[in-house]
């Protein structure tokens, strides 16, 4: 075996335990589930009041907005939640195993926290699919490409996600206290372009969003799940790659600076 | 030995009062000792909370209303539904935690003490993320046009019975566990219902739904009632409303105390916290 496939064996070991710890517990799953149904039962509600005899907003129709509304939402539900844990790890001194051991430290939370996310991220989709026939009409899929272009934005939207929380998580190396962090961070993302597509943003704030990664969390899928275009795709799975890259720059560094700080004390 | 018969209404009354005040104090105390986690929660409840207000305003500028619902009418519930939250949960953070400590018998140290098993355990901690939500509650009612004393005076009014309504509908849904094992699924359901029909237009849900926010969901007196009451500054709707808290909160005790039945003590060793 090459030394590049012992690598990524042990990371895709690690994320399988991850997947294994995580299907043990079954019932966790329907919380999750539960709550995204809810969310999206109720803004289906609110679309088809507003778009009750009015012609579309901002390029969206009722359909379209549905359907942006669900597929936005499986990124905040499947991957929206990733600090919480990692901030307990930091501050718990759990972080101090797990620096010891013969694997990246960033690379092994990656596999770690997605290999049970992805999964529970499909089981939304899955979900939200049928919700959407239901409140919408038919899944906005027309092609191969278009599935491929959805299935990899998600995929780099959640891993966005995970690095920009880790980073947010491992302030912890710094200050104890660093939720509030998280809860801007959290609520931005809501609001550029998660519970409402770009477009409906003020022009001023729409140029904003586009100088930050929060268009690459949710708007990047869902836009190319209700307006697909291949020149789009491209250019929005581009800016992402991108987002992506930087976002793992910025965990990096913030992980070397913070380690330096770190004090270990007894065993 | 004393006269016999029972104690007046009013004095049982008065000490559950008292009580509930010492508990608050007891429980700021406590809160207050770490000052800058208290301000940092505090303060991110309410920016959570401003992030939704956010959303609103980006949405309804664009649409104008929401099924007759405009700016202000969105921000009144987005007031009175946090202020009400934050209530119950600063003055009795333990309503969503009923489940957990019955299970890991941590109920005993309640039954021990000389006190009320339910006010006592609901009322022993205190959520400091919730005094973000009061906060913003009054904050946002502070900057909606059209404030008078009087509605001042409503909407603290208001504050006070939808409180005890969440206390009461969240208690009741906790106190399945006395019945069902682990209840923690289906309390957790009944307060994303509750939340979720309570912020958003009454006016979205189909009709022949909506009986539900009246009963089992209490979203209704939570919220669209006093946005009507407010609106129009009709006080009459406090006989509504006063009339339906002491209700929801009767058959919660009730459904506490006959739960209460069913629990078997552990052996566990604990402290009142």
């Amino acid at each position: 075996m090459s030394p590049l496939a012992l690598v990524l064996r042990k990371y895709l070991v690690a994320a399988f335990v991850s997947l294994r710890n995580k299907a043990a517990y079954p019932g966790n799953l329907l919380g999750s589930l539960l709550s995204y149904a809810i969310f999206v039962f109720v803004f289906s509600r609110i679309w088809g009041t507003i778009y009750s005899g009015r012609a579309p907003i901002a390029g969206y129709d009722g359909r379209m907005a549905i359907w942006y509304f669900i597929i936005a939402e499986v990124t905040a539900f499947g991957f929206g939640r990733f600090f919480i844990s990692l901030a307990q790890d930091m501050k718990s001194g759990q972080v101090a195993y797990l620096l010891s051991r013969p694997y990246d430290f960033v690379l092994y939370h990656y596999a770690d926290r997605m290999g049970a996310a992805i999964p529970e991220a499909a089981v939304l989709l899955a979900l939200g699919l049928s919700m959407g026939a239901t409140f919408a009409g038919p899944v906005p899929l027309a092609s191969i490409a278009q599935a491929f272009f959805l299935l990899l934005s998600l995929l780099l939207a959640g891993s966005i996600q995970f690095l920009l929380q880790f980073s947010l998580a491992m302030t912890a190396f710094w200050v104890e206290e660093n939720t509030a962090f998280f809860w801007i961070y959290q609520k931005l993302s809501l609001v550029v372009g998660t519970l409402v597509p770009l477009e409906f943003l003020p022009a001023i704030a729409q140029r904003l969003a586009w100088f930050t990664p929060f268009p690459s969390i949710a708007y990047a899928p869902a836009r190319i799940a209700v307006a697909y275009t291949p020149h789009e795709a491209l250019r929005l799975a581009g800016l992402q790659a991108a987002w992506l890259l930087a976002s793992a720059l910025l965990c990096k560094a913030v992980f070397a600076l913070g380690r330096s700080r770190l004090t270990v004390q007894g065993g | 030995m004393g006269k016999g018969g029972a104690r007046p209404w009013w004095r049982t009354a008065l000490s559950c009062m008292r009580f509930l005040a010492t508990s608050f104090v007891v429980n700021v105390q406590s809160a207050l000792e770490y000052r800058t986690n208290f301000l940092i929660q505090v303060f991110g409840m309410a920016l959570n909370n401003a992030a939704f207000a956010a959303f609103w305003a980006v949405l309804l500028s664009r649409t104008g209303s929401v099924g007759g619902y405009v700016f202000t009418d969105v921000m009144f519930i987005w007031a009175i539904v946090p202020a009400a939250f934050g209530l119950a949960h600063a003055l009795a953070g333990n309503i969503r935690s009923i489940g957990q400590i019955v299970q890991r018998g941590e109920l005993d140290v309640y039954l021990l003490q000389p006190r009320d098993v339910w006010l006592n355990l609901i009322t022993s901690r205190t959520v400091v993320s919730a005094w973000g939500d009061f906060l913003y509650g009054f904050l946002v009612i502070a900057l909606l046009p059209g404030l008078s004393p009087g509605r001042f005076a409503l909407f603290c009014a208001m504050t006070l019975t939808g409180a005890a309504i969440l206390v009461a509908a969240f208690s009741a849904a906790e106190s399945l566990v006395f019945f069902m094992g682990d209840s923690s699924s289906a309390s957790g359901a009944f307060t994303e219902f509750l939340l979720s029909f309570s912020l958003y237009p009454e006016t979205v849900f189909d009709r022949g739904m909506r009986w539900v926010f009246y009963t089992i969901v209490p979203s209704g007196f939570v919220a669209f009632v006093p946005l009507a009451a407010y609106k129009a500054l009709e006080w009459r709707a406090l006989a509504l409303l006063v009339p339906a808290s002491l209700a929801y909160t009767a058959a919660s005790y009730a459904l506490f105390r006959l739960g209460l039945r069913r629990y078997e003590s552990g052996n566990q060793v604990g402290t009142r916290s």
